[in-house]
């Protein structure tokens, strides 16, 4: 099988934080790090490398920084590492970014098929899966819990908004996987670490994947950002302290007045 | 404008994916015809990748693109009901007062099979025009189908907004257009309004820790998905009437390359479904265990409300994924949001914020829930949680 | 050394922070504290090849190890000693036992010990002190008596007895040190080797998670493959000659558990409101527990990566080089452990916050691998030949160097640095004239001196370096702060003492003395100290925020 992983660098969201005053964000001490949900997608994909053998090939577009969560993955077990890196893919939304991952994976070839995470933590848009998707013609199953494949047949476990779905496509097919909440990514040993510096690794510009600037970046985005502000904060209520029994009464006080008790 | 190259092998699948009859065969050759309407179906279909669509003359005129259009969500009953998730309601509510101020149009576009009769409920709630696709093959949400039949006529009608639910059928089929066209797309929207012609699209990103606007000033139809109980949705109006327009086309539904094999809808999670609760009682890691949580069910029980978690909560295996407020659970938008033990990180009140009224329970003052809360509550949820379920119960007469 | 890229370095903290966040949870740590137990199965597990592996970092690649570089180890010794400075201990020692094998070893023997040692997962300890032999070594009185047999020499009889040896009570192999006719030798001993024991685990004041202690060595033979080298006599010297290198780990020990300490003090000053506002803005506070400590930590930190550096280039020894490094960090290490305690005030005096026990297990890094006097002495003895050598222009030469650099990059505090030196090199100069160094008291504090002076020409250097490094968790403008500060404050120390010790040991005139070490021009450079220093208590408040 050969199985592509779009994969991302992101900025740790759960640490990051925003200068109230001046809306932007604080990056500073923030670590980088896989973006959680591409690595659920590489580990489904190992277990699929391992089940069925094959090759695992992982694909980011980034700063040339991004090469970390290449290395990283092919520690876990990826085989080939490409970062996407060009200047011109500078301020690219959703749609530009498809448009180049989509111009290398053409590139690769031969895909049996191609894993992502349902979306990145800094974006949070869940939309380049799907229109990388789009862009290849190929079928797509989103929000995937698990993946399975039997010849050339690929069965998933999906969320629905209220359950579950198990939905089959016959390969090439493209996937999104969702994380299950307790997710604990794993980590490569040491060894694995130093067995990754021989693993093929390239760095592809836009020639080198036939993308169009003018589909690139900034100016290739169809949408693009007015502004960026802290979000605005509630004028907070005055606290109010004293006993538990105080407090209670308080709080029946302020279910009547509000009228969820007569 | 769609192009046949060299390339084609003349094997006719094409003709047989098209939903428009548009497609036929001149001799060994593909190629289509003015019943064309680059709905991309062919594409897909076409086994040697030989045929492109690029619509770069479609986009010169914006202003030829006119009406707000959203987007029907449709699910059914255990015994088989179809009805409009709520969302739409919503959606159609805000979609409204974005036609009213573009002055075009607000039309509700339906994809189905039976599901015609909903139109009455689309209509009170603002739309002036139903677009249908009523079909066999569309009675179950289908990547290939669905997005084959929306492009189709998006790209007939031309409108200026195109508004879905963030749900996982929105999250799914959204994407797959606006690629398909190149336009922009924006997820998660908390806000819409018009500025300057364009739709002035708000949303959370980095985790909710910052707010970012967006517009797609260069692109038609402006393409955006609103997670359901963000928009506050009006009072249905059943004297309004749509004029109903009814789509024609034949699918293949073998050309869907996703099956269905089988599908499982929860059960109502104990407490009620959160996300259409007007009370909730919410508990954090501060409740701490089982005995903690059998508090909150208590008074959420005795107010007539339902029971959410955040998300420490439920990876301490207090309360099932069903149950979390948050930015990877549920957004939620009750009357009530009562918020014990609950720190109140970002990712929590990204899921909450929108509650009418919030009272946050925690011991800690400088909880950041107190940040966000109308009445804050310095003490201890289990000593006066349950004080006030008795007070309640007593001032209910049970 | 093998130079490994930074990103596989990267790639390998990550992993141990992350295994140490699943695997060792601070309430694990503190119970293993309060028990005084040697976490056995911990330790076989991160020698797993298949969890982290992370004793193949010292083993050469060619006997199946990843032969990790003076960085490497360097940044991995700093990780572990933030996570816990016992386990960090019992992994040096495993390191520190295999040294002599490793620049003393046959190939047959290196071939055989290393690849048992990756295979197997090999504790080490390594066998040196002794009641009697501390810092002075010389004095060992175990032997190793040779074994004849029909004319062959066959093998040793060792007997003696060792004290507080790291994984003494656990190890699988020891390196032993043992007189044996021809001089001081190491041998290689297996735990099940009969007529050894260890003695009982000490009950320690810290590190009470490394296994500390004595071994008893009676009439304990070894065959002859297991002298190391097969060479008697090579003992000293296959012991000094990795002193540059074990120092430096024992410096990143210094550097991990004074920052541990440090990051948890700045974060508790944010949470604790006193007087209307958080600690964390009052400067009486800050600029005496917090940003102190913060500088001089980094200037250890730029200090040790220019000897890692030079180690994993074409350079050995480096012994003073090592000691310098081994006595700044673990100096300030203990000085900031001690002060977190006092920024958390009562909490910090309790079981309950981390900091207590910080401070007691960073205390053994100003004792072991050479107490920090017998460092002071070292540095001192390392650099009085460099300036006798060079007729007292060893540091004027590095002073100009420094002066050339301010030229180039104004904004790192070189100048004051480069004052400090010529200061220093005046003192040298006057201690030499005067035969001061008759007395040790004056030769230990030139060795304070010394290492104070050097850290922070490094720490100017590197502030002016294209990239600070990527192990410093601040910006640019808050290095290059800290690096003013540090010289400028290092200057005036050096200048002042050195005065002191001129004139309280010797003879002179203050006035014409103080002017030789340029005292009023050092003075002159203080202007902008404070506002400096609240750019550091700034950047650290942003970058380290409590929940």
């Amino acid at each position: 099988m050969k199985i592509a992983v779009c994969i991302k660098q992101v900025p740790d969201s759960t640490q990051v934080k925003v200068d109230p005053k001046t809306g932007t964000l604080i990056r500073a001490g923030v670590p980088s790090i896989l973006n959680p949900y591409d690595h659920f997608a590489l580990e489904a994909a190992l277990a699929l490398k391992e089940k069925n053998g094959g090759e695992v090939i992982v694909v980011s577009m980034g700063p040339s920084q991004a090469k970390s969560v290449i290395r990283l993955a092919q520690a876990l077990g990826a085989d080939t590492g490409i970062l996407l890196c060009d200047r011109v893919f500078a301020g690219s939304d959703t749609w530009a970014t498809a448009y180049a991952l989509s111009r290398a994976l053409r590139k690769i070839g031969k895909l049996d098929l191609i894993i992502c995470g349902q979306m990145a933590i800094d974006g949070d848009t869940a939309q380049t899966g799907p229109a990388v998707a789009q862009m290849l013609h190929l079928p797509q199953i989103t929000f995937c819990e698990k993946i399975d494949v039997r010849n050339r047949t690929l069965r998933a476990k999906k969320h629905i908004d209220d359950g579950f779905e198990v939905l089959e496509a016959t390969l090439p097919v493209l996937c999104t996987m969702t994380m299950p909440h307790d997710y604990k990514p794993k980590y490569p040993s040491f060894p694995a670490v130093a067995r990754s510096e021989a693993k093929p690794f390239e760095l592809w510009t836009a020639q080198d994947v036939g993308a169009e600037e003018q589909y690139c970046g900034l100016n290739g985005s169809p949408t693009r950002v007015d502004r960026v502000y802290a979000p605005p904060q509630r004028k907070p209520g005055a606290v109010i302290n004293g006993s538990a029994a105080e407090l209670a009464d308080r709080l029946v006080e302020i279910l009547k007045k509000e009228c969820f008790v007569k | 404008m769609i192009e046949i190259s060299q390339s084609c092998i003349g094997c006719s699948k094409c003709v047989k994916a098209c939903p428009f009859g548009a497609m036929h065969m001149e001799g060994k050759k593909a190629a289509a015809d003015e019943k064309c309407t680059l709905c991309g179906a062919c594409v897909q279909a076409c086994p040697v990748q030989c045929i492109s669509i690029s619509r770069k003359d479609e986009v010169a005129d914006l202003s030829a693109f006119k009406g707000v259009w959203v987007y029907i969500e449709t699910s059914e009953t255990a015994s088989g009901e179809k009805f409009v998730k709520g969302v739409g309601h919503e959606l159609l509510s805000a979609g409204r007062g974005l036609a009213d101020t573009l002055g075009e149009e607000l039309c509700a576009v339906l994809l189905g099979s039976g599901v015609e009769g909903l139109s009455g409920e689309l209509a009170s709630y603002g739309a002036d025009k139903v677009y249908l696709a009523d079909d066999a093959a569309l009675n179950d949400y289908n990547t290939d189908l669905y997005a084959t039949v929306l492009v189709a006529m998006i790209s007939k009608y031309k409108p200026s907004v195109v508004l879905y639910p963030s749900t996982y059928v929105g999250r799914d089929i959204a994407p797959r257009i606006a690629s398909e066209l190149y336009v922009g797309l924006t997820a998660d929207c908390t806000g819409l309004a018009i500025k300057e012609g364009n739709l002035l699209q708000t949303r959370p990103a980095f985790g909710g820790n910052i707010m970012a606007d967006i517009l797609s000033p260069k692109t038609r139809p402006q393409m955006a998905t609103v997670r359901p109980n963000v928009l506050k949705k009006n009072a249905p109006d059943s004297s309004r009437t749509a004029q109903v327009v009814r789509e024609t086309f034949s699918l293949d539904a073998k050309s869907a390359r996703v099956k269905l094999v089988e599908r499982k809808r929860n059960e109502n999670v104990c407490g009620g479904k959160i996300d259409e609760a007007s009370i909730i009682v919410s508990g954090g890691r501060g409740m701490k265990d089982a005995a903690g949580f059998a508090v909150i069910q208590e008074l959420a029980d005795t107010l007539g409300g339902a029971v959410g978690a955040s998300r420490a909560a439920v990876d301490m295996g207090l309360k099932p994924k069903a149950n979390q407020v948050g930015q990877s659970g549920t957004t939620v938008c009750p009357k009530l949001y009562i918020a014990a033990g609950i720190s109140g990180a970002v990712q929590h009140i990204v899921g909450m914020s929108a509650s009418d009224v919030i009272v946050a329970i925690n011991k800690d003052p400088n909880a950041p829930i107190f940040n966000v809360a109308k009445y804050a509550l310095v003490g201890d949820a289990h000593q006066i949680l349950p004080r006030v379920t008795e007070a309640v119960k007593k001032a209910k007469g049970c | 050394m093998p130079t490994t890229d930074a990103i596989s370095r990267n790639l390998m903290l990550d992993s141990l922070r992350e295994y140490a966040k699943r695997n060792i949870p601070y309430d694990f740590v503190r119970e293993m504290d309060a028990k005084n137990e040697f976490p056995a199965a911990l330790l076989k597990d991160m020698y797993d090849p298949e969890v982290l592996g992370i004793n193949l970092l010292l083993i050469p690649k060619e006997y199946g190890g990843l032969g990790g570089s003076t960085v490497d180890i360097y940044r991995v010794c700093e990780a572990l000693a933030r996570i816990d400075l016992g386990v960090a201990t019992s992994v040096f020692a495993t390191f520190l036992g295999s040294d002599p094998l490793r620049v003393g070893g046959t190939e047959e023997q290196k071939r055989h010990w290393f690849k048992r040692m990756a295979e197997e997962r090999l504790l080490v300890a390594y066998g040196a002190t002794e009641a009697d032999a501390g810092s002075d070594l010389v004095s060992l009185r175990t032997r190793a008596e040779q074994v004849v047999k029909d004319g062959e020499l066959v093998g040793y009889r060792i007997t003696g007895n060792k004290q507080w040896i790291s994984n003494g009570g656990v190890a699988d192999l020891y390196t032993v040190l043992a007189l044996a006719p021809g001089g001081p030798s190491w041998f290689l001993v297996e735990r099940t080797a009969e007529g050894f024991e260890a003695n009982k685990h000490e009950d320690k004041h810290g590190i009470r998670l490394s296994n500390t202690a004595g071994l008893a060595y009676d009439d304990v033979f070894v065959p002859r493959n297991q002298l190391i080298g097969e060479v008697e006599g090579q003992g000293l010297l296959q012991a000094q000659a990795v002193f540059g290198y074990t120092r430096l780990m024992v410096a990143a020990f210094g550097l991990g558990g004074g920052w541990e300490a440090l990051e948890l003090a700045v974060k508790y000053s944010q949470q604790r409101i006193q007087a209307g506002g958080p600690l964390s803005q009052k400067q009486g506070y800050t600029h005496k527990l917090l940003v102190p400590h913060a500088i001089r930590l980094e200037a250890a930190r730029s200090y040790i990566e220019e000897v890692a550096a030079r180690l994993d280039g074409e350079e050995h020894g480096l012994q003073t080089e090592g000691a310098i490094a081994k006595y700044y960090a673990t100096e300030e290490g203990n000085k900031t452990a001690e002060d977190a305690i006092q920024a958390l005030g009562g909490y910090g005096y309790t079981r309950d916050f981390p900091v207590e026990k910080i401070k007691r297990d960073v205390k053994i890094t100003c004792i072991y691998e050479g107490t920090n006097e017998i460092m002071e002495m070292t540095i001192y003895r390392g650099r009085w030949q460099e300036h006798l050598k060079t007729r007292g222009e060893y540091y004027p030469k590095l002073a100009a160097e420094l002066d050339e650099l301010h030229k180039t990059n104004p904004d790192v505090g070189a100048d004051s640095a480069a004052l400090g030196l010529r200061a220093l090199a005046k003192v040298l100069e006057e201690c030499r004239v005067q035969r001061l160094t008759r007395h040790q008291y004056v030769t230990f504090k030139l060795g304070e001196l010394i290492a104070n002076a050097e850290v922070a020409a490094a720490f100017c250097r590197t502030a002016a370096a294209k990239q600070i490094p990527d192990s410093f968790r601040l910006d640019r403008d808050c290095y290059k702060a800290m690096a003013r500060v540090n010289a400028r404050e290092t200057a005036f120390d050096v200048a002042g003492k050195g005065v002191k010790l001129v004139l309280g040991n010797g003879n002179g005139d203050a006035a014409a003395f103080s002017a030789a070490v340029e005292l009023v021009r050092i003075e002159d450079k203080m202007r902008g100290l404070v506002d400096d220093m609240d750019i550091v208590s700034r950047k650290m408040n942003e970058t380290f925020r409590a929940k």
